[in-house]
């Protein structure tokens, strides 16, 4: 079974009796603030090891793995950046990104539609985390349920492309209030699909006034520059 | 989607707590779930009762209380219920913004909880 709490945690007052044999055990447990701890204690850790930590969410097929690609060519820094795949069976995505030169973690989340803050604590105690200073991690494509798991990132970057229509940014107001950049992807598409860049611009803006909105065609190269500087990654580049 | 996970997490501490209290049948469940999470809440219900068959806890009642929203507006200092506006009942998911001066940088303090509260068991 799928867990994020640690065994033994459990704290419960018993109030008795209520009638011969029935009683309440008084819990008062909050399971989304569980995980909210855990990416707390997974934050400290990063900062403990200097790694700056980035949360790559969207839909499937938004391209989040392709945009990962290209910051990671751009970056040219090898090993020194980490990349946690998340995804539910395959090992695809970890096989694409390693040969750019990056270290690759993969985490195979089986039924999950979300990675959560204690996969992520179970990952990096797998790997060395020395000399490391960015870590992507890649989440499930899925644009609802990561928005509810903080994974202790520093920032989160939610990729969408123009495919995906014109209301995608609106229907899912969630995942976009919790960006710090937003990528609209694929925008050599736009023209073809009659979708309005300034339209969702507008919608994210409205949604998330203080997020980076950043148009790309990552496969191309194009707008990797800006996502990589609002990112805050630029200056960590030694 | 990912209420599958939030019933099974619900289920593992809802047995976990009855058999630590010798529990011979779990008789109820209070849930507290806060209006601006993205739970759906049928959808846990009906996982918790899948998960809970052939367990002590089968056929158990699952109790689900809504926690109101509450907001706070650091510009002009707002401090209450967020917009609801009941014939677009998303809108406060989409925007929320301040009812009073409309700014959208608010802080959410209270809704976006999902609460395990009580069970009540049977000895």
């Amino acid at each position: 079974m799928h867990k994020f709490i640690p065994d033994g945690a459990l704290k419960m007052k018993v109030i008795r009796p209520k009638g011969p044999e029935i009683f309440d055990i008084e819990l008062d447990k909050d399971l989304l603030a569980k995980n909210k701890a855990l990416a707390r204690t997974n934050r400290r850790a990063f900062d403990r090891s200097k790694i700056m930590a980035i949360d790559v969410m969207g839909s499937v097929g938004s391209g989040k793995t392709s945009l990962i690609k290209a910051i990671l060519r751009k970056l040219a820094m090898g090993e020194r950046v980490a990349v946690i795949a998340g995804d539910l069976t395959t090992t695809i995505d970890a096989e694409r990104i390693k040969k750019e030169g990056a270290r690759v973690i993969q985490i195979n989340t089986g039924k999950e539609c979300h990675l959560d803050a204690h996969l992520i604590s179970r990952a990096i105690k797998k790997v060395d985390l020395e000399g490391i200073r960015f870590l992507f991690i890649e989440n499930v494509g899925n644009l609802i349920c990561p928005g509810e798991f903080p994974l202790g990132a520093h920032k989160r970057l939610v990729v969408v492309s123009v495919t995906e229509g014109p209301y995608t940014v609106i229907k899912h107001p969630y995942i976009f209030r919790e960006a710090d950049v937003i990528a609209l992807n694929k925008m050599d598409l736009a023209k073809a699909m009659k979708v309005s860049a300034s339209q969702l611009e507008k919608d994210a803006e409205r949604i998330n006034p203080q997020a980076s909105f950043i148009r790309t065609h990552a496969i191309r190269g194009v707008g990797v520059g800006r996502i990589i500087y609002s990112l805050g990654l630029r200056s960590y580049r030694s | 989607m990912h209420e599958y996970s939030i019933a099974s997490e619900i289920a593992k501490n809802v047995l976990d707590a009855a058999e630590k209290q010798d529990g011979k049948r779990v008789l109820s469940v209070q849930l507290d779930i806060g209006e601006l999470t993205l739970l759906n809440m049928e959808q846990v219900t009906t996982w918790i009762h899948e998960l809970f068959k052939g367990t002590m806890a089968e056929g158990a009642k699952i109790k689900v209380r809504t926690i109101k929203a509450l907001i706070r507006c650091p510009s002009c200092g707002y401090h209450g219920r967020g917009t609801m506006d009941p014939e677009d009942p998303l809108k406060h998911l989409i925007a929320c913004p301040c009812p009073r001066c409309g700014s959208l940088a608010i802080q959410i303090e209270k809704g976006r909880e999902c609460v395990l509260k009580k069970i009540e068991a049977l000895r």
